[in-house]
């Protein structure tokens, strides 16, 4: 079977591979920089007990949360994290749930390129502005802004990909890949994740 | 002169979005009844005003002029001092310590009004009216009987000059959400902290403190602002009324703004006798008389430290416009 | 099934409402939407682009401004919310927790207590569940935790197959509910309701399921007898609470610091997180690879969290600026219904969106409309705010769709339907209803403690 794929298909996949490589860099940046965020807070915390406090800390975690968010989104994605209400359609013969998927994905993309446009006009507003917080660090806006609307950009990338590869599976006949790129998370997927951090909690104790 | 009527014509339907919480008495004494209804009225139904506030909107209120500059809404109202990190200017006409008493700030709310909007409306929108909230005293939850004493608490403070005051005067400004302050005074995350004297005693902040100052630090000045390009599109018919609407809404709002400062004491202090608009506290507290001293050192750090933060955030051209507009109502100048 | 029918009768409802009363309600336009509403869960779409597509749909109809203009400021604001950051950061906590294998020996250390017990280790994940709420806001991390610790116990065991997975999917259930929750924080963020007092209202409500459900283990135990453990020396047992001290510490940590003044409820979380890496470190399992492992987890759901939070408020700013949650509330609040029978509807309508949407989401799409309408009833919002996290983890373990029982069917380690699932939860779903009922009829249950201690 592999023998015969088509190039078109391999190359589309290879570029999906490389933009789910870049979107998972992302995604660990974004999880610590949440390490961060509590080593930040606690910081506060216990500095204000000695009277001191950063006084810009409701500001500067909020952006950290933003970008967090955003920059997890394409890497979500690739992990087909991102939650769907699918009870009915993995009831459905795999052909028409192949074209389901790809529908689903293509309206999710839709929402994002959406997103991403309004993110790039409220940078452009905060431009205009020349907007910064209130905090007493007075943050320009646009650096928070557009950390966060990069993120945005780097989830319509990776659905253009992925897109790309299942529509390129579908032309040749391949539902059963599209199936396993775009459909939900398995139960096993869960359950093997669960596992995998149980086994990570065991290792070094004496069973 | 607004007109008494409006001939019949096409229906004018108009969105507002005004004040943070829908409770507040500067949206059920004077925005619903002048804007919604007297308007609805006057107009013989010509004129609907879809009425709401920032929390039914979400929103937190620093993004208004956006929203006003968006067309969203076609009237907003927000506090200065929030607006500011998107129009820095409007910072200056609310500095802590500036306006002693509420007939200074409307002195200099009056004078600024034509200045900021050479500003504001680079952005597509106009400040038609700046109004005041009640007087932003400081509460905290120990007993103390001048500004000096709150060196080394912890005070809950928002906006920049603000901060600048607190950290001169020694004491420790900490940043808290609003809806985590309560239970912040509650458990001692923070000592102190400050907010309107109405809007202490509506957030029962007298659950949770001892004791009230009566030292307006400052005045939480808010304006409403409409977005120009629509303003000019309307008939000028129902722009003269709607202008004669918030004429009144300006007068209503500065007679409450009076009203409220004292009422939000005494309720606070459990003086029945004089605690109409907000409701009474159940656990009276004491009220901290501003000594002189206190006058001294809050005009002191205003020119001292809050005045230069302002300036070095804003711009020089800020100090200028501060020299020319401010100075001689309020008879304090920057760089001396 | 019965959430489609349910919508279907509002809309009934609502259309009769606008032909009597004679406005102008744009009836076809509200049923195509509903249309696509259905059509689009129905072909499985993102939950977040379902609720974007569908307010930019009600934007492009409804709509005379320019609302576009504001959607990027719609996004940004609850992205850059400092009263949501606790939400990654309790999530960190959970994965840090269980990497680090606290789990465990907080299951083994409960177990030597509650064994002898009618119910035997039934007892014991309901409690260890209880326990290991307290210190994490996650219902999901709560049930995969304690369920892969707790199924190796069960192995060619005699319990039954479908009490043990009801019992860890019950359990899990407790997650949101014990403080600290996530459900609280979200709906504290939308309602402008302290968060602290929802924990304290919480508290009476979480003994009051977790008693129910022990009862429904005892129960079990009695119809259904199984051969008693050996009784363990005094000496071993109190041994065995040492176990106990790290997830107490824990404990007190984060709800300590809420309560002595030291931090804020958001902050709180942050400590967690310091603490749980503490303990980490302490048992000798802190490493680079646990952080990482941990970080990616906390990313990504997150990430998955925050893309329904954008659907939602864009849907929910384009709601709000076409007045709907307001008339909606003055439309329900004029019904000719006392106001506990429009209250019972609104519970209703909660637990048959439960039947197939998601927890969180449904909170998010919810609450802004519905709270309105509980105020204008006179309702306590920390009252309803106990009562919707409880509708929520209902959901979280009513078949057919509810992600507790799916990790749960997915960790068995001897395969079978996951309708053993949806069997073995019944009797607590039930049980967790009737405490529903129960806060219904006595709204004291979760108001007198936060005024005892208000
Ligand atoms: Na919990
Ligand atoms: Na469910």
């Amino acid at each position: 079977m592999s023998g015969t794929e088509p190039g078109l298909l391999r190359g589309a996949r290879a570029l999906r591979g490389a933009v789910a490589w870049l979107a998972a860099g992302m995604a660990y940046l974004a999880g610590w920089n949440y390490v961060a965020c509590a080593l930040f807070i606690t910081g506060d915390v216990v500095g204000r007990q000695f009277g001191y406090s950063s006084a810009a800390t409701i500001e500067v975690t909020g952006y950290m949360l933003a970008a967090g968010i955003a920059w997890g989104l394409a890497h979500t994605l690739a992990r087909r994290a991102h939650i769907r209400v699918d009870v009915w359609v993995n009831r459905l013969p795999l052909g028409l749930r192949a074209v389901l998927h790809l529908v689903s994905l293509l309206l999710l993309g839709s929402f994002a390129v959406f997103a991403a446009w309004a993110a790039l006009e409220l940078v452009d507003e905060s431009l205009l502005f020349d907007a910064h917080d209130n905090s007493a660090l007075r943050v320009p806006l646009v650096i928070p802004q557009g950390i966060w609307t990069f993120g945005i950009l780097a989830f319509c990338v990776m659905i253009a990909v992925l897109a790309l590869e299942s529509v390129l599976s579908l032309l040749f006949g391949r539902a059963e890949e599209l199936d396993r790129l775009l459909g939900s998370r398995t139960i096993d997927d869960e359950a093997a994740e669960a596992l995998e951090a149980v086994e990570m909690a065991r290792e070094g104790t004496a069973p | 002169q607004a007109p008494a009527a409006l001939p019949p014509g096409p229906k004018v339907n108009v969105v507002a979005v005004t004040q943070p919480l829908p409770t507040q008495p500067q949206f059920t004494r004077v925005d619903v009844p002048v804007l919604r209804e007297g308007l609805a009225q006057r107009s013989g139904g010509r004129i609907e005003v879809q009425l709401s506030t920032h929390a039914e909107r979400n929103l937190s209120g620093t993004e208004l002029v956006r929203l006003v500059r968006s067309g969203q809404a076609d009237i907003a109202a927000a506090t200065l001092t929030t607006l500011s990190g998107d129009v820095p200017i409007l910072d200056g006409v609310d500095l802590a310590g500036l306006a002693p008493d509420i007939a200074l700030a409307k002195r200099i709310a009056e004078a600024m009004l034509p200045v900021v909007n050479r500003d504001l409306e680079r952005f597509g929108a106009r400040l038609m009216v700046i109004y005041p909230f009640p007087a932003q005293v400081v509460f905290c939850r120990a007993g103390f009987t001048s500004l000096a004493d709150l060196r080394g608490r912890k005070v809950r403070t928002f906006g920049n000059s603000l901060v600048d005051f607190f950290t001169a005067l020694g004491a420790q400004p900490v940043s808290i959400g609003f809806p985590e302050v309560y239970s912040a005074l509650e458990r001692g995350v923070v000592d102190c902290a400050i907010t309107g004297t109405g809007s202490g005693v509506a957030a029962r902040w007298p659950e949770v403190t001892t004791h009230v100052s009566n030292l307006p630090v400052s005045w939480a000045l808010a304006g409403y602002m409409v977005n120009v390009a629509w303003w000019n599109r309307l008939d000028p018919q129902v722009r003269a009324m709607i202008e004669g609407a918030l004429r009144e809404v300006n007068e209503k709002q500065w007679e409450l703004g009076a009203a409220a400062t004292r009422d939000g004491l005494d309720c606070a202090i459990g003086n029945a006798a004089a605690c109409h608009i907000h409701t009474l506290s159940t656990r009276p507290m004491t009220e901290v008389p501003a000594t002189p001293a206190d006058q001294a050192a809050l005009r002191e750090i205003l020119e001292k430290t809050v005045l230069p933060g302002f300036v070095r955030r804003c711009g020089a051209r800020c100090g200028e416009v501060f020299n020319q507009v401010i100075a001689p109502v309020a008879g304090v100048r920057f760089g001396g | 099934m019965i959430a489609v029918v349910f919508l279907l009768l509002l809309l009934a409802v609502a259309i009769f409402a606008a032909a009597t009363g004679g406005q102008a309600v744009p009836v076809a336009e509200i049923l195509g939407l509903t249309g696509v509403f259905l059509l689009f869960f129905g072909a499985g779409v993102y939950i977040a682009a379902v609720l974007g597509l569908l307010g930019i749909l009600i934007g492009l109809t409804f709509s005379d401004r320019p609302w576009w203009a504001f959607a990027g400021q719609t996004l940004w604001g609850p992205s850059s919310n400092f009263v949501l950051v606790a939400v990654p950061l309790f999530l960190l906590m959970g994965e840090i927790l269980l990497r680090a294998g606290l789990s465990d020996r907080l299951y083994r250390a409960l177990n030597v207590w509650l064994n002898r017990l009618p119910g035997g280790l039934l007892h014991t994940n309901i409690v260890s569940c209880a326990v290991f709420s307290a210190i994490s806001g996650s219902s999901v991390a709560t049930a995969a935790t304690m369920g892969s610790v707790a199924l190796p116990y069960f192995n060619n065991s005699a319990y039954s197959q479908r009490m043990v997975l009801g019992s860890l999917a019950a359990g899990g259930a407790l997650g949101n509910l014990i403080p600290p929750g996530i459900t609280f924080i979200i709906y504290g963020l939308i309602t402008e309701t302290s968060v602290g007092a929802l924990y304290i209202a919480a508290l009476l409500p979480s003994i009051l399921v977790t008693g129910l459900f022990i009862l429904v283990i005892l129960a079990h135990g009695w119809t259904h007898p199984l051969p008693r453990p050996e009784r363990l020396p005094l000496a071993l047992k109190l041994k065995a609470l040492l176990d106990l001290v790290p997830t107490l510490l824990l404990m007190l940590l984060v709800l300590g610091s809420i309560y002595a003044g030291f931090a804020t409820p958001t902050e709180a979380a942050a400590l967690g997180v310091v603490g749980a890496a503490a303990f980490a470190a302490i048992e000798g399992k802190l490493s680079f690879r646990l952080l990482n492992a941990s970080a990616e987890a906390t990313a990504r759901n997150t990430a998955l969290l925050g893309l329904i939070i954008f659907g939602a408020y864009l849907l929910n700013y384009l709601l709000t600026a076409i007045n709907v949650p307001q008339t909606l509330a003055g439309f329900i609040g004029g019904l000719p219904l006392p106001p506990w029978a429009i209250m019972a509807c609104i519970l209703a309508l909660y637990l048959a969106l439960g039947t197939f949407m998601e927890g969180f989401s449904m909170i998010i799409t919810t609450v802004p409309v519905v709270f309105p309408i509980v105020t204008a009833l006179g309702y306590d919002p920390i009252w309803f705010g106990v009562m919707v996290t409880m509708l929520v983890e209902i959901a979280q373990i009513s078949p057919p769709d509810g992600t507790v029982m799916y990790v749960l069917q997915g960790m068995r380690p001897k395969p079978g339907p996951i309708t053993d699932v949806f069997a073995g939860v019944m009797p607590f779903l039930a049980a967790y209803l009737l405490a529903v009922v129960l806060m219904m009829i006595w709204p004291g249950i979760a108001l007198w403690l936060p005024k005892v201690m208000g």
